[in-house]
């Protein structure tokens, strides 16, 4: 029998889920315990977007495991759509759809019309329905052109709106979505934030995991901070940035900068933080002050001879600031 | 880039039973769809059967002196082309999808996993029926081995079954490659040995006495007994009789769908607890 939450309001409820892997010695004996969640507690309500935010190995993947019926948990409790996650694990699969980010998940030897048609027979479509609904899919997400193509051939933006269709197919109450936009270019990224806005429009919850802050800002009506397996911070992305509304932000955007830079600026008085892309041609600093404009010139000074300042601006700080703080406390 | 805005509702099938065959007779198409993507198909279901027939005939060329001897040979390498290709491809039904980085969508899906590796199983035992199907083709055209059976009913009756129990046993086999991340070790260990053990090419009876329990545990070796019996006007074998032989085959190839079943529920539970099903 299904097991009602407490409120039935809640898509999802979790309850002190904690989740440890044990790595064993060839003789079998217990070498290390890692604990990957240390009682977590968090709730979605129906039809809001919620994000789940942290670094790598923070225990976000680890989460959408457990509440995809994918992972037991070692301990604690976690209710899906008001069903329990280790009773009623078919009926909650029934009920969700989950992305995964990156390449798997596809049969790439075969079109998307057969990748659509096979998901939806294992999630038991009605056939009749599925001959509708699989090519509107494909027309929703831009495949219906290449829908006979093999899926080998599509490129990463391609793959990843198919596998927004795939976890769409069986018209689910609630979406997982492990990040769903790693890897993109960013009009393929965009199109994906586009298509979980729709989503949600459509009254589907929808829980998000995601590296990009200005996407969980963008997007996310509330937003977990999850740290070394616990939640450090929940709140609205608005609520979140308070935490750090004691800073400015100043951005520069430079020719030539170097590390050594960076590593100058870090020494400098009032700096709190200094966040650097250094990849590209162009580079992007980020320096988080208490001081904000008053700070600019000792930056400015500090460049190295050869290096160029593109432009400069004194920005409010976002919820990537909020978040490196939090997760760096 | 369209809308998702009035799309059909995803309505489901209500029966459990439409829900089960929905799924594998998805997992047939789509296994037979990715079997035959690669080109590389005619490798297991045409060269390699053309090159056990040949291996056979000359082996037993010189004694090969009557018409039934060459069709026991034919049945034979039929055989053993149809057990080699069920072996490495049903024990990969699933482990498969753990290379190809579908083994979470898989595990996602709200069905058991038994249901849908037992799809796949019956296809990629199908690929053995070409492989076999082949086999007998070579042997009528090139060696012009007539085909005169004792009974065509009842050799037709003995091939579905042992279709059957290498399904079966593919499916247990299955699980216990999905146990292990280096389970193809076990698959390529298996194929000779079973060979041997079920007779496909020697006779059972000339096996040490301690290799015959295991004979006799293999389905297939009393399948090929039925199929012998059935083809092959004389034939004695084990000395049994056509319908002891179809019973023995049918009571282990319950055991071996049972078994399966069970292990496919621990492997399932295992799998959650350890979360590394999915890792190759």
């Amino acid at each position: 029998m299904n097991r009602p939450t407490a409120d039935p309001t809640l898509a999802v409820e979790v309850r002190g889920l904690t989740r440890e892997y044990t790595t064993r010695s060839f003789f079998g004996t217990v070498s290390r315990v890692t604990k990957a969640l240390d009682g977590i507690d968090f709730s979605v309500k129906k039809g809001e977007l919620f994000g789940l935010i942290g670094p790598n190995g923070a225990g976000k993947t680890t989460t959408v495991k457990i509440l995809t019926t994918l992972l037991t948990q070692t301990s604690g409790e976690a209710f899906i759509l008001g069903l329990d996650i280790r009773k009623d694990l078919y009926e909650i699969r029934r009920r969700i759809g989950i992305v995964f980010g990156g390449e798997r998940g596809l049969y790439n030897r075969v079109s998307a019309l057969d990748n659509l048609r096979y998901f939806s027979d294992l999630y038991g479509v009605d056939p009749a329905v599925a001959k509708l609904r699989i090519p509107e899919l494909l027309k929703a997400v831009g495949l219906a052109d290449r829908a006979d193509e093999r899926v080998e051939k599509y490129s990463r933006g391609m793959k990843q709106r198919l596998h927004i269709a795939k976890a769409l197919v069986h018209d689910p109450e609630l979406l997982f979505l492990d990040e769903p936009t790693i890897g993109l270019d960013p009009g393929g990224a965009r199109d994906i934030r586009n298509m979980i806005r729709e989503m949600r429009s459509q009254g589907k919850t929808i829980l998000l995991t995601t590296h990009y802050m200005f996407e969980a800002e963008e997007l996310c009506q509330r937003v977990a901070v999850i740290s070394k397996g616990k939640i450090v911070a929940l709140d609205t992305p608005s609520e979140l940035k308070k935490g750090v509304r004691d800073i400015a932000v100043i951005e520069l955007r430079t020719y030539g900068a170097t590390t050594e830079y960076v590593d100058r600026l870090k020494q400098l008085p009032n700096v709190v933080r200094v966040v650097a892309e250094l990849d590209s041609e162009v580079q992007t600093i980020r320096v988080q002050t208490p001081l904000g404009a008053d700070l600019l010139s000792q930056v400015v000074s500090a460049l190295p001879p050869d290096a160029k300042i593109i432009d400069r601006t004194i920005k409010e700080p976002t919820l990537e600031d909020a978040y490196l703080r939090l997760v760096e406390e | 880039m369209g809308s998702l805005e009035g799309l059909t509702p995803g309505k489901r099938i209500d029966s459990d039973l439409g829900r089960r065959s929905q799924v594998i007779k998805a997992c047939i198409v789509l296994t037979a769809k990715l079997f035959f993507a690669d080109p590389q198909w005619i490798i297991p279901s045409i060269i390699a059967p053309f090159i056990f027939t040949l291996v056979a005939f000359f082996l037993f060329g010189g004694q090969a002196t009557t018409g039934s001897f060459l069709l026991y040979l034919v049945l034979g390498s039929g055989l053993m082309g149809m057990w080699g290709t069920t072996i490495y491809g049903s024990s990969n039904s699933i482990s498969f999808d753990r290379w190809n980085g579908t083994m979470e969508s898989t595990l996602a899906a709200p069905i058991p996993l038994s249901w849908i590796a037992l799809g796949r199983v019956l296809f990629n035992t199908f690929e053995g029926v070409i492989n076999a199907v082949f086999i007998l083709v070579i042997g009528l055209v090139w060696f012009q081995v007539g085909f005169g059976l004792v009974n065509p009913g009842l050799f037709f009756l003995a091939s579905v079954s042992t279709f059957l129990s290498l399904s079966a046993f593919g499916l247990l086999m299955c699980t216990v490659i999905l146990l292990s991340r280096k389970g193809g070790f076990i698959t390529n260990s298996m194929e000779i040995p079973v060979y041997i053990a079920t007779g496909t090419m020697f006779p059972v009876t000339i096996l040490p006495i301690v290799a015959l329990p295991f004979a006799f545990l293999l389905a297939p070796t009393w399948g090929i007994e039925a199929i012998r019996l059935s083809a092959l006007p004389g034939y004695t074998g084990l000395a049994t009789s056509y319908w002891v032989d179809l019973g023995i085959l049918a009571a282990e190839t319950a055991a071996y769908i049972g078994l399966a079943f069970a292990l496919f529920k621990r492997v399932e539970a295992y799998a959650k607890r350890n979360g590394t099903l999915e890792e190759y």
